[in-house]
């Protein structure tokens, strides 16, 4: 039998059963779609998670005083107090060019803002002057500030854009002025600072906003704000290239025990997180999180597969006479099996591109919702490729049987057959 | 007379037993000879349980004998396997069935092009089936399914598909056993013109009047071929029908008020 003549007795036998097959379909549709939607939801997640990541900069790597890292999951405990800003400068010195940028950090805690009549409350963090360059952030009016504002611990602050719509408004808020306000009992520290530089608007990182804060030299942190003189909450280095990163982290465990005088690495007082390890701990997150998903879709397509078994072998018996009449006329095994196994695929077939519509659907809906919608939903042509490929396969898996039920038919049985 | 034509089914000592059960065995065929030459009309006859259906089925080759030899258009075909046997009856047998056998879904020609489906071209398949219609007096029904035509335009599809390969036999399985006497007439009538055109065919009947409208007629009992004769006087069914047409005709004139109010309808 020709393949043409397959495909029209196939196509003919779905037309006359529409309700049934519409109905076996379903199973297929509702599994592809799930496997789809789900999939895309997974890599969106995926995908969103990273994107989070390498908005702090891409290529870093964060050196955190105290307590061992396992797995990019800090331990507990306070941290203790052994990075400084001449740890940062003989990084600087000793990396020379083979890294691109290096800065140091000291969380200054939470302040009271007060300038222009209104007041806010924002985080304030003493850094150093490579910051931009770091973290690939560079100011939308005014400028960062420089080595020399970090000699003189000049009292100056490169705000987030929230921060100074929050305190100006609309208004240019570089050259004004903001106090920093903290209340101790009856007494009240007030500082002031000059406003040099706003940040671009970065949005946030799972949940914190990134453009509310206030940024100013490190030293100016440190002998103005928290007191905690040289110490340093955090060294930040970028990397030349993501393939550079294992070398520079390994350079800089070098420098930092000969510091630090510390022979064994296991003691080290000091913690080398690489953001590549980061992203992989949080990818193979993800990739579980993906693979959950696609599972349940996974099993639904199983269900659905299962359906068209069942309605394939029912089919078969209901023609049983037709098979006979084709038998005698001259049908061989092989004949009467494509024609089913055609029938079965077709359905299959048919049920899997509608069901990546359905799944599109899906992925679009979900876009819609307020909750997702920094949710980046991804249909690859992989995905889509699988899903056909897939529910063809389960087409010929689960057609198999009753095709070879039918095929193997005796023909005298199957014509007697009422 | 007949012997110099050559020989479409060659049966030897062939012998078919069914196993019913455990126990019980069925011995259907017990050693049945059987020549039967290109041309013949054959009736084959007997009670149920004569083994006159396995004798068809074999001859059909829808089954294959247990013992014994059988040779069709020159072929031996008794150790075939299912897709051999498949591919002879394609080309070689045409059957008409008792209760028609057309594929409710399919049109007349779809049902008619069916064994050029498993067997040939697609090239002009579709002229032949028409041709085959147009043969057995349906060109005008072609694109009719199954159910929009009586019963004996149905087994006229039927022996259209049958011919389609021009198969070495046509086999009929009580072929007018399901239609009254009028269309039992027109289809025994494209038999026997078949059969004057020289197409071999084999009926299997249980009417002795159908089976006076062969030439021959071979009697089964108990597995075995208990008689095999000539028809002495065969029957015209053309002949009949057109008897049948007159009586109705008249039947009719006899009765102007039953023929108005049908017209009236």
């Amino acid at each position: 039998m020709k393949l043409y003549d397959a495909f029209r007795s196939a196509l003919q036998s779905l037309i006359v059963n529409k309700l049934r097959s519409a109905l076996t379909m379903l199973g297929v549709i509702i599994g592809v779609a799930a496997v789809i939607a789900m999939v895309a939801i997974g890599n969106g997640a995926s995908q969103s998670v990273q994107t989070s990541v390498l908005a702090l900069g891409s290529n870093l790597i964060t050196i955190t005083p105290g307590s061992q890292t396992q797995d990019a999951l800090r331990g507990a405990g306070p941290p203790a107090q052994t990075l400084t800003l001449d740890d940062m400068t003989s990084l600087k010195e000793q990396l020379g060019p083979t890294i691109k940028a290096i800065e140091a950090e000291q969380q200054a805690g939470n302040w009271q803002i007060a300038a222009n009549g209104t007041n806010w409350n924002s985080r304030v963090t003493g850094v150093t002057e490579d910051y931009p360059a770091v973290r690939d952030w560079s100011t939308q009016s005014g400028d960062f500030f420089s080595d020399s504002d970090l000699r003189v611990n000049a009292q100056v602050a490169v705000i987030g854009a929230t921060t100074s719509q929050q305190l100006f408004g609309d208004g240019d808020a570089v050259g004004q002025t903001l106090q920093l306000r903290q209340v101790f009992g009856q007494r009240a520290r007030i500082i002031n600072f000059k406003v040099i530089g706003v940040l671009e608007p970065k949005g946030s990182t799972f949940g914190f906003s990134r453009d509310d804060q206030i940024l100013v030299p490190a030293t100016t942190a440190q002998h103005v704000l928290t007191g905690r003189t040289n110490v340093v909450s955090s060294i930040v280095i970028k990397a030349n290239s993501s393939d550079d990163m294992d070398n520079v982290t390994a350079d800089v465990q070098s420098v930092l025990l000969n510091r630090h005088r510390i022979s064994n690495p296991e003691n080290a007082d000091f913690t080398v997180t690489n953001q590549n390890d980061t992203l992989a701990a949080l990818q193979g997150i993800t990739a579980t999180f993906t693979l959950l998903l696609g599972a349940i879709g996974g099993i639904s397509l199983l269900v659905g597969g299962i359906g068209i078994m069942n309605i394939m072998l029912v089919s078969v018996n209901e023609r049983t006479r037709e098979i006979g009449i084709r038998k005698a006329v001259g049908a061989r095994r092989f004949d009467i099996l494509t024609q089913f196994l055609i029938e079965a695929i077709a359905l299959t077939g048919l049920g899997g591109i509608l069901g990546i519509l359905l799944g599109w659907g899906i992925t679009q809906v979900v876009a819609r919702i307020p909750q997702a919608s920094n949710l980046l939903l991804v249909i690859t042509v992989g995905t889509v490729a699988i899903a056909v490929g897939v529910s063809v396969a389960i087409g010929v898996v689960f057609g198999l049987y009753p095709a070879m039920r039918a095929a193997r038919l005796h023909p005298i049985q199957a014509l007697r057959y009422e | 007379m007949k012997q110099f034509r050559p020989a479409v089914v060659q049966l030897r000592g062939v012998t078919k037993t069914y196993r019913m059960g455990k126990d019980n065995v069925v011995n259907a065929l017990q050693g049945v000879d059987l020549d039967i030459h290109e041309g013949e009309f054959v009736a084959i006859m007997g009670p149920s349980g004569s083994g006159k259906s396995t004798l068809m089925n074999v001859v059909g080759c829808l089954d294959v004998s247990d013992t014994g030899e059988y040779i069709l258009a020159g072929e031996n075909v008794g150790k075939l396997s299912d897709d051999q046997l498949a591919a002879i009856r394609n080309k070689h047998v045409g059957f008409v069935f008792q209760t028609f056998n057309l594929l409710p879904r399919l049109n007349a020609i779809e049902n008619v092009e069916l064994p050029l489906v498993y067997g040939g071209d697609r090239k002009g398949r579709r002229e032949r089936a028409i041709g085959a219609l147009e043969a057995v007096g349906l060109g005008d029904r072609v694109h009719h399914r199954p159910a929009e035509l009586s019963g004996g335009q149905q087994q006229r599809v039927a022996i259209a598909r049958a011919l389609l390969n021009d198969p070495a036999m046509i086999l009929a399985d009580e072929p007018t056993g399901n239609l009254d006497s009028r269309s039992s007439a027109e289809i025994l009538a494209i038999f026997q013109r078949l059969n004057d055109e020289g197409k071999t065919v084999i009926m299997v009947t249980h009417e002795p009047d159908v089976a006076e409208h062969c030439k021959r007629i071979v009697r089964m009992r108990d597995g075995i071929v208990a008689r095999d004769e000539l028809v002495p006087r065969q029957r015209n069914a053309e002949h009949e029908l057109r008897e049948m047409i007159a009586a109705a005709a008249s039947h009719v004139l006899q009765m102007p008020a039953a023929r108005a109010a049908s017209g009236a309808e």
